[in-house]
């Protein structure tokens, strides 16, 4: 970790996105960008691949069947008690599978995306600047011996950004 | 730019195919009608209710593009307007349909159905809501609430044409909010008062709901399928995958709400197993309606939610368009299933049936054609139709 990298700090959208296509145009890989909420566009420009959503849809599945697994075991299998001559593989497992479905596959693609992404509690950010978690947007570049430093600054500075700064 | 001036033109081939499918309607009621008259009353209010709700559907989607200062939508808003000219036409059909109600509506003259002792006392308590000067007095109450509002909206929407400004989106707007209340109780009262009571022993208070949500979920449906077919004909030319997106969008999240609403109803009268209330599912799980019954449930949820969970499927235009024409048929099914078996009792579906459906598709096509050719296309002075012209997804 003895690279430094390259922040470049914007207060606003559109000069982060022109920036970002600035950069991304001449072939100069951008290691991360950092905004205060998700940006749709970004994920286009940047040519980005996520499987997180196929993930969260298996889980999903799993929730399911778990679920539906757990209730049948416990009210047929383990300990049938009857309610009102209702029978015991009711209608009213839907609720509980629904619910769990939600619970489970938020709870589980929460933690796989910390996981893959070395993120959560006490870890430790491989980039940090003050002002990162507040309302400002950051494009970091890691200096390797190929990139032209001074080039990245200039399309930093023409894009928009209101300080640059190596860490 | 040139494509954007262009107005969509109510060609005579359009016209004259709109006449033959009325021409089909009108053979298919008449054999309706001579061969069982409750059929026939039923098939018109059946496809009525059905296009009256697309119509509905439709202008719901169009004030709440307005309460919300959507400006995805605002290129699109003279199809939804279009739509809504449909209500007029349903108002004149539900008067006639006043003359089936002998036939229709068995708490008309209780004593000829056949109703027992317990019965005929429910029906006698619920009289003073249930007659039918105040069934018609209701009736022409709800289409004047939704023949103003909607004349309103769309005339606000042409003058905005001519004038441009601000002040006639703000009037829109506060039409809008007044009109999705008092939408709320008309609509909810309307298909109470249309459909549920044509079993009127059988109650269900989210009836109404699950019935308003159909009418949202296949009139927004439908909004996007005229947008699609359009699109492939050369108009609206700046359409891209952002405005694909939220199109499916609305009808997959509605696909959820619309199976929220159907299983809350029937979770709920299984799980207390009350005669009086079963009933009605009974019914329709018995022989030939237990298809239908199961159809819908594939058709208007599994089918819209499988299909357009992944974002790759959302955002192709064949597909989108499998998945409505399958909504199309949906839509008919869960009225069938609402209507027929309290009606005609047992189950036809023939040449009278779809006959009449394509007769009505064909009003509904004419009057949607004639309105949408009588402005242009785009509102151009819309407050907010350069966000929709340059959409792209957040």
């Amino acid at each position: 970790m003895n690279n430094t990298a390259i922040y470049g700090v914007f207060d606003n959208e559109d000069s982060l996105l022109s920036a970002v296509r600035k950069i991304s145009d001449r072939g100069i890989q951008i290691t991360d960008v950092v905004s205060p909420y998700p940006i749709e566009e970004l994920f286009h420009i940047l040519k980005l691949k996520t499987r997180i959503p196929v993930l969260a849809f298996m889980y999903g599945v799993f929730g399911m069947l778990a679920t539906f697994g757990f209730l049948y075991w416990t009210s047929v299998v383990n300990y049938p008690l009857v309610f009102g001559g209702k029978p015991q593989n009711t209608l009213s497992f839907v609720i509980v599978i629904f619910v769990m479905i939600i619970n489970i596959t938020i709870a589980s693609t929460l933690t796989t995306f910390f996981l893959r992404e070395k993120k959560g509690p006490g870890a430790v950010p491989k980039y940090d600047y003050p002002g990162m978690t507040d309302d400002k947007y950051f494009i970091i570049i890691e200096k390797s011996a190929e990139l032209d430093a001074d080039a990245v600054n200039a399309l930093l500075k023409s894009g928009g950004a209101i300080e640059i700064t190596e860490k | 730019m040139t494509n954007m001036e262009k107005k969509f033109e109510f060609t005579p081939r359009l016209r004259y195919i709109t006449y033959a499918l009325m021409a089909i309607g009108i053979i298919a009621v008449v054999v309706g009608f001579t061969s069982d008259p409750e059929r026939g009353w039923a098939n018109l209010l059946l496809n009525n209710f059905y296009f009256l709700s697309l119509a509905i559907g439709a202008s719901f989607f169009l004030a709440l593009q307005y309460i919300t200062q959507s400006g995805w939508s605002s290129a699109f808003k003279r199809i939804p307007e279009s739509m809504s000219a449909y209500i007029p036409v349903a108002a004149i059909l539900m008067v006639i349909l006043i003359f089936g109600m002998g036939s229709l509506y068995s708490w008309v003259n209780p004593s000829e159905h056949g109703f027992d002792e317990h019965e005929l006392h429910v029906l006698h308590h619920k009289s003073p809501y249930l007659n039918q000067p105040f069934f018609i007095v209701r009736l022409v109450l709800y289409f004047a609430v939704w023949i103003f509002m909607t004349k309103m909206l769309r005339r606000f929407s042409l003058k905005e044409d001519m004038e441009g400004g601000l002040a006639y989106f703000q009037k829109s707007e506060f039409y809008s909010k007044v009109y999705i209340f008092t939408l709320a109780l008309t609509f909810s009262l309307a298909s109470f008062d249309w459909l549920m009571t044509l079993e009127p022993t059988w109650y269900s208070t989210i009836y109404s709901l699950k019935n308003f949500v159909a009418a949202f979920y296949h009139g927004s449906a439908i909004i996007v399928l005229i947008v699609l077919i359009m699109h492939t004909y050369g108009y609206f030319p700046f359409i891209n995958n952002a405005h694909w997106q939220d199109f499916s969008k609305y009808v997959f999240i509605l696909s959820i709400i619309w199976a929220y609403f159907w299983f809350s109803q029937y979770l709920l009268i299984w799980y207390a197993n009350i005669p009086e209330e079963t009933t009605y599912y009974v019914r329709r799980l018995e022989g030939p309606w237990e298809f239908n019954f199961y159809l819908n449930l594939v058709l208007n949820w599994l089918v819209p939610f499988l299909i357009l969970l992944p974002n790759y499927f959302a955002r192709k235009k064949f597909i989108l368009a499998f998945v409505i024409v399958m909504l199309i048929i949906g839509q008919y099914t869960d009225l069938f299933e609402q209507i027929m078996p309290g009606t005609v009792g047992e189950f036809n579906l023939g040449f009278v049936e779809i006959g009449s459906f394509i007769g009505f598709a064909g009003l509904f096509i004419y009057m949607f054609m004639r309105t949408l050719s009588s402005a242009a296309l785009i509102p151009e002075k819309h407050p907010l139709l350069e966000e929709s012209l340059h959409h792209s997804g957040h």
